[in-house]
């Protein structure tokens, strides 16, 4: 009895280990001739999902000798799990990801120049500031095509009865004006806004192109460096006064996730919430039965209504056999009606022209209508392709911003440490 | 009899002390609530999360009990991820990983407890370096041996990695294990007769019993638990383990799907829990048993 169960255990566990043994990766082609492709995925909502696996099983259906396969990654850890793909050779074939974390990957020669296989029609439908976003050097390393403004999520109710002017793309509030109105929303333990800045830098800079700032330059010989000009104080500064001289921004929520600002604004805790455009989905399911809430454009200033983005992309590895495959797959994925089906997936707005004029994405529901007033002017994040920025941005901005915020350190201070140390990391990376 | 005042200080003195115990053990039971408060609250919190709808995870005043209790998150879970095909590879990874880890380990174990010279001595040394070894210094060296093998992607690969990565540790816990053994009973096994290998199969596994579970248990619940080597070295949804699968409830700029990410969190969870209370007793009654000479 006992030698039986001995056998039956061990053959259990190598029953086990044997199922657990594949076959190796072949060069992308099979027996047959056909083309197998890995498009690894970062959708995570359930609607962004289900239009993604949607989208692929359609192309699977219409091209048979083409192949492609769904993977399923994460932006959590997605950085770290393409660096070691590329490293051990072993990348997706297409990959899903944001601007602001391709240049690494683009400078390392990871990421293929796409122009040669780009076709026309999507070249021309995404505006070319949009392609500026994956311009890394001379080459384009892939494909933005899902971007999201920031906006002002306000309590319908608050803002009404506050009397303040209601703003409208056409007819924004100044940062002054958005000052006076948070203000006039504060009192009896509530505040106008909360800035939920748990990465303070991002937001601060992307925001800071309205107030005419621009922190990074290029000098002559075209190296990137650091210059704080009036315009870089305004945004930074109106925060910093919201919430250490008016009181009217929450300085508990200074180190908050937006999803964690949430559940304040739902109380009446908060007024408003800038937040980003797909936030609006969470705000959908977690909002209390009756709860009346508006989109709202961010404030503007010296610089307009302009805002820098990172958008979401798809880029093909340079290891791939089939380039020119891939590229027609991520052509199928953003047809026009296609990309409407991802954006309305992920909240977002989509970069092609054509798929911004559809009539789903302009209704006044859900603040669809401010949104795509909005798309006109995204820009390019200031910085995503300078080198050194990653760590000028952790080391030096996100402790430097922190402090300015809190109230910790002055404007003075705040200038010279972007400034004078972010140079030196900057200096570093351009020898 | 009168007291004097000598037996009034002794009296004193064990009023005082019996004070002073009473004192200590107090603080003694206050420290550990909270303590068991500490450990407990993430897990608590992360049930709780788990039943409640949407509109509650967004409510300003959160409670601990859900008011509107809810299975909608397992759905969803379940609904969105393949978390059965995940949790079974998971299962496959962990207890192959485990009894591999413990059947290497334990002859390792063996002759580095009771052979004690230069090479036990050096092999005990290069245990210790090799725990100081992070991840991230190794993840792609390791990766293209495995490619090299034709080992990436599948389970076995996988499981390659977690022995080797679980060994050092459970070899020095096995070790410590073994030393409780008394050489004697060894000894007085081999007067009677039995060969090598008949002593250790007949004396010495039986003993090392606790051990041995204690160190497949600290096995399972480092693969059981681990996240990156799976995410490095599986590329496919239908190889990825538990631990991969539930970060596809997070978004961008650290935004979750909170409800179903809990629920499967909570799910996730389990067989470590239910591992434990079956085997609990067995361990410490079992480490009691050899920490006690007779």
């Amino acid at each position: 009895m006992r030698a039986a169960l001995r056998r039956a255990a061990t053959a259990a566990v190598l029953a086990l280990l044997l199922t657990g043994c594949s076959g190796g990766d072949g060069d992308g082609r099979d027996a047959d001739g056909t083309i197998r492709l890995r498009f690894q995925s970062l959708a995570w909502q359930k609607e962004s999902v289900d239009a993604n696996k949607q989208l692929v099983k359609e192309w699977n259906a219409a091209h048979p000798e083409v192949r492609v396969e769904y993977v399923q990654g994460s932006w959590d850890s997605v950085h770290d799990q393409l660096l070691t793909s590329f490293e051990g050779g072993e990348a997706p074939d297409i990959i899903h990801d944001a601007s602001d974390d391709l240049a690494d990957f683009a400078y390392g020669g990871y990421l293929a120049d796409l122009r040669p296989y780009l076709p026309a029609r999507l070249r021309a439908d995404i505006p070319e500031r949009s392609w500026r976003t994956t311009t890394f050097g001379e080459g384009v390393h892939g494909v933005p095509f899902l971007q999201e403004p920031r906006v002002l999520i306000a309590n319908t109710k608050l803002l009404k009865a506050s009397g303040a002017r209601i703003p409208t793309p056409e007819r924004p509030w100044s940062w002054k004006e958005f000052r006076q109105v948070t203000k006039k929303l504060s009192g009896q333990g509530r505040y106008g806004v909360a800035w939920p800045l748990k990465e303070p830098v991002s937001v601060t800079l992307n925001l800071g192109l309205s107030g005419g700032g621009q922190l990074f330059h290029r000098d002559g010989d075209g190296k990137a460096v650091l210059r704080f000009e009036p315009g870089d104080g305004v945004v930074s500064g109106t925060i910093h006064d919201q919430v250490n001289t008016d009181r009217s921004a929450a300085r508990s929520a200074l180190g908050m996730g937006g999803s964690d600002a949430l559940p304040g604004f739902f109380g009446g805790k908060y007024a408003m919430l800038p937040l980003g455009f797909s936030y609006r989905q969470q705000i959908i399911q977690q909002a209390p039965e009756g709860f009346d809430w508006t989109v709202l454009p961010m404030p503007t200033g010296a610089g307009g209504a302009v805002q820098g983005v990172s958008p979401q992309t798809l880029s093909v590895a340079e290891e791939s056999p089939h380039k020119k495959e891939a590229v027609a797959f991520i052509d199928f994925l953003l047809r026009p009606a296609n990309m409407v089906r991802l954006a309305r997936g992920d909240w977002m707005l989509p970069t092609g022209t054509e798929a911004l004029a559809d009539p789903s994405l302009r209704s006044a529901e859900h603040g669809w209508a401010v949104g795509t007033a909005l798309a006109e002017g995204l820009r390019s994040a200031p910085a995503q392709s300078v080198r050194g920025y990653p760590e000028w941005k952790d080391k030096v901005a996100t402790p430097a911003y922190q402090e300015f915020y809190s109230g910790a350190i002055d404007a003075d201070e705040l200038r010279e440490r972007l400034v004078e140390d972010g140079n030196r990391v900057l200096a570093r990376y351009q020898r | 009899m009168k007291r004097g005042p000598m037996n009034r200080g002794a009296t004193g003195r064990e009023s005082t002390g019996l004070r002073t115990g009473r004192a200590a053990r107090a603080g003694q039971y206050v420290a550990l609530l909270a303590y068991l408060v500490f450990l407990a609250f993430p897990f608590v919190w992360l049930i709780s999360t788990a039943f409640k709808p949407a509109r509650e995870l967004g409510s300003l005043h959160p409670t601990w009990i859900p008011e509107h209790p809810t299975l909608d998150n397992f759905r969803q879970a379940f609904d969105e991820q393949p978390l059965l095909q995940a949790a079974a590879n998971s299962l496959i990874a962990a207890v192959s990983a485990a009894l591999i880890a413990v059947v290497i380990a334990t002859p390792m174990a063996y002759v580095m407890a009771r052979h004690r010279g230069r090479l036990a001595s050096a092999a005990t040394g290069w245990v210790v370096v090799s725990q100081a070894f992070p991840f991230v210094l190794v993840i792609i060296p390791l990766f293209l041996v495995l490619k090299n093998l034709h080992l990436i992607n599948t389970l076995a690969g996988l499981v390659l990695v977690y022995v080797v990565w679980s060994l050092p540790f459970a070899l020095w816990m096995l070790a410590g294990y073994v030393r409780a053994v008394p050489a004697e009973l060894e000894e007085a096994a081999a007067v009677d007769g039995a060969g090598r290998v008949r002593t250790l199969v007949s004396v010495v596994a039986p003993l090392l019993a606790p051990g041995l579970v204690a160190t497949a248990l600290f096995a399972f619940i480092t693969a059981w638990n681990e996240f990156f080597f799976a995410l490095v070295l599986l590329k496919t949804p239908k190889e990825q383990t538990l631990p991969v699968v539930l970060t596809h409830f997070l978004g961008a700029e650290g935004v979750a799907d909170l409800g179903p990410l809990a629920a499967a969190a909570f799910l996730a969870t389990l067989p470590s829990l239910v591992l434990f209370a079956f085997i609990q007793r067995r361990i410490t009654g079992g480490m009691a048993a050899g920490a006690v000479k007779h």
